[in-house]
């Protein structure tokens, strides 16, 4: 009987939890930038923050000069334009292609440049420019060696074709997919779709005009046939978040003004196309020109490591105490952190901290909030070890210094703790090579870690796989060092104390 | 009369289990008590009960004239300093040498400085044999030479009682004769201790009490010649035989 009544009161608390805890953070997260605020930020800082995915080229890509990451591409000279037109600097900030709708609702980014068509399901949530461009049609991309197997869209019925999630193009096939009868696959990158090509899980990549033929030009492995499928061919425009008529009129102004002088044809797409011819060159594509963009991702990841683990150290001691505490309330609050957080997955709860909960603290830096959900997970585990590492001291450890007149929390500190300390620590020198590898995740939201650079050399490069076995290697002696000095000194621990 | 423990109508209870059962008990000041009886009866929870290791169901301890079942932890804490305690498996800190395991909670609880809590060490040490082996660790010590440190660890926070639970049961044959001879010079001090123990040779020699428990209740109290004696209930006769015989 006493059980069902404590399933019962813990279900009745999770219901509770959910009709309550749902309502606030929907509240909470329609929380939108608000009207006509944007402008007056750009101005207050003095600069632009252009969202973009910048693995687009000829329209955003990007080119490594003398080991500097730097953003060209078509879009990228408007968005200067743009910026010297308001009189500010361009700051742009890179990221997932679906992850910019967010950025841009919830004030991460001021506009969105990144090639992307002002559909009906988009206006929804946002604004958009004028058009400032617009492709002709979407091209299947394939391998060469399957030119005369792929001749039109029919020849891909019943195949699979891939496209990058929250595209136009994915958009197309999946509204095709029952008429065409082609099955279509989405990834969040380019590079992952091409790699994918070449792998064969996919039998074409269905990318717009602009992208599709830089990638061709680029890869004389891959081929190209136009796609018949329906498309409402709108051309792109800049993203602008609601209620900012302001700045949309300031855009639009740039943007006409671009026209007349037709800088796109004249100036933008030569220079893209140029940056790119650079890009593909032999000698820009070894790796070795890109030793800094691991050296900054790894320089990240090391940072985001130590501060997570520290983190996650004084949350994961504070936690374990309140969880073998006898106070009923301290114990609750601890179990629910504990479980929540190793309840749900790392990816979610990083996207959580930095677009839902950086919404109420402005300007969190993303390398901030990752530091900050990879620290509090962390710190759920630890808790854990920590605990299990003080219930494994033999219960007689405490009776005896509880009987020598210690309290509680002294007999922890002279007597349990060092002893379990010595159990702890395996499990703790585990957690820390977890959260390395972990680290990877926030690449996500734009935090230029090691598993981030990687993309922007693959991008850069135009090499899929080169630049993760070599992102692999690094990880792999990183985590190798890390476990030989962690073995060192619980080797010294443990001799200590059976000094003989 | 000077009585350093009374037990009232003491219960303890695990779950549904009923451990003890209606124990009554009066220590006095100065005096050896052993408690004997079949496994089972309750000895071990009897004796945690009086340090309140173990939380009683019902009934009361008296401890100095204090009532201990309710105390708050801090004000148990401290009158814990009074009832020294020797266990079973000794519970040594391993992480400590001998001389540490004896200073610690004389430094930390009752704040003497370093030298004075090594000057007590050392001093106490050396009654129970051991000073030489001051800076080794636990580990290195034999199972008699442990319960003696463990010994002089609980006389470092001069208790006005001590409390021993079956300290030689977890000994090799050779070594309890050791402890036991520690254990009578401190008898011979005038130290008041509770004794739980299989040793009836001690309790014979040095005890001045022989308290028998069986399931749950306290069945004899008397002098060691009465109780092995002249033992008054069946459960006591047939258990001495059983013991006395071997």
């Amino acid at each position: 009987m006493k059980k069902l009544i404590k399933i019962m009161t813990a279900l009745l608390l999770l219901a509770g939890l959910f009709t309550a805890a749902i309502p606030a953070v929907d509240a909470a997260s329609s929380k939108k930038v608000a009207s006509g605020t944007v402008m007056k930020k750009i101005k207050k800082s003095g600069k632009l923050v252009v969202g973009m995915s910048a693995d687009y080229p000829p329209l955003e890509f990007t080119k490594n000069v003398n080991g500097k990451n730097k953003y060209v591409g078509v879009d990228v000279e408007l968005a200067k334009q743009i910026a010297k037109d308001l009189g500010v600097k361009l700051e742009i900030k890179n990221m997932d292609f679906d992850s910019l709708l967010v950025a841009l609702e919830t004030g991460k980014i001021d506009v969105i440049i990144s090639g992307m068509t002002p559909t009906a399901e988009r206006k929804k949530s946002i604004d958009f420019s004028k058009i400032y461009y617009a492709e002709k049609s979407d091209y299947f991309v394939i391998n060469k060696t399957n030119k005369a197997k792929y001749t039109s869209t029919a020849s891909f019925k019943g195949k699979t074709v891939g496209a990058q999630t929250g595209s136009l193009q994915y958009t197309s096939l999946k509204k095709n997919a029952a008429k065409s009868g082609i099955k279509f696959k989405g990834l969040a990158k380019i590079s992952n779709l091409l790699m994918a090509l070449k792998s064969g899980k996919v039998d074409a990549v269905l990318l717009g005009e602009l992208n599709a033929k830089t990638y061709a030009t680029n890869d004389t492995s891959l081929s190209l046939v136009k796609s018949s499928l329906s498309q409402a061919q709108m051309g792109n425009a800049v993203g602008v978040a609601k209620g900012q008529s302001d700045l949309v009129k300031a855009i639009n102004k740039t943007i006409n003004n671009c026209q007349k002088q037709d800088l796109f044809n004249k100036k933008y797409i030569p220079a893209a196309a140029k940056a790119m011819k650079q890009a593909s060159s032999k000698t820009n594509n070894s790796m070795s020109k890109y030793a800094s963009y691991f050296a900054t991702g790894l320089g990240y990841t090391m940072i985001i490591t130590i501060c997570s683990i520290t983190i996650g150290l004084v949350l994961g001691v504070i936690f374990a105490l309140m969880r073998l505490s006898k106070n009923k309330l301290l114990h609750a609050i601890a179990v629910c952190y504990i479980e929540f957080l190793r309840g749900t997955p790392q990816m979610v709860q990083i996207m959580f901290v930095y677009f839902g909960v950086g919404m109420l603290i402005k300007n969190m830096p993303a390398l901030a909030a990752g530091i900050i959900a990879i620290g509090l997970n962390s710190g759920a585990y630890v808790a854990e070890d920590i605990r299990s590492g003080i219930n494994s001291v033999d219960k007689g450890q405490t009776e005896a210094a509880r009987s020598l007149g210690l309290s509680q929390a002294k007999t922890y500190r002279y007597v349990v703790f060092p002893q379990a300390l010595k159990n702890i620590w395996p499990a703790l020198g585990n957690e820390f090579i977890t959260l390395t590898k972990d680290s990877s995740l926030v690449s996500v939201i734009g935090v230029g870690e090691l598993m981030y650079e990687t993309g922007l050399v693959q991008t850069a490069t135009y090499r899929g796989v080169m630049p993760l076995f070599i992102t692999m290697c690094i990880y792999f002696v990183v985590t190798f060092i890390l476990t030989r000095l962690l073995n060192y000194f619980e080797r010294r621990m443990n001799l200590t104390s059976s000094r003989a | 009369m000077n009585k350093i423990i009374e037990v009232k109508h003491l219960k303890k209870n695990y779950g549904d289990k009923e451990v003890l059962k209606d124990i009554n008990a009066v220590i006095e000041k100065g005096k050896v008590i052993t408690v004997i009886g079949p496994s089972g009866s309750g000895k071990s929870t009897f004796l945690r009960c009086l340090n309140l290791l173990e939380k009683p169901t019902s009934g009361q301890v008296i401890f100095e004239g204090t009532e201990l079942t309710d105390l708050k932890e801090e004000e148990m804490d401290q009158l814990r300093q009074k009832m020294g305690m020797v266990f079973q498996s000794f519970n040594l800190f391993p992480n400590m040498s001998v001389i540490e395991n004896v200073k610690l909670a004389p430094m930390k609880v009752k704040g003497m400085s370093d030298q004075e809590a090594g000057d007590l060490a050392h001093e106490l040490l050396a009654k129970v044999g051991l000073d030489d082996f001051a800076d080794h660790t636990p580990a290195s010590l034999s199972g008699g030479q442990q319960q003696r440190v463990a010994i002089a660890r609980a006389l470092a926070m001069q208790p006005d009682m001590m409390l021993f639970d079956e300290p030689t049961s977890a000994l090799d044959p050779e070594m309890v004769g050791e402890v036991l001879k520690t254990m009578q010079d401190l008898a011979q001090t005038g130290m008041t201790m509770v004794v739980v123990t299989h040793e009836m040779g001690f309790a014979r020699k040095v005890a001045d009490e022989v308290w028998f428990m069986a399931d749950g209740y306290l069945l004899e109290q008397g002098s060691p010649d009465q109780v092995f004696d002249h033992p008054q209930s069946d459960r006591a006769k047939d258990f001495l035989a059983k013991i006395l015989e071997a």
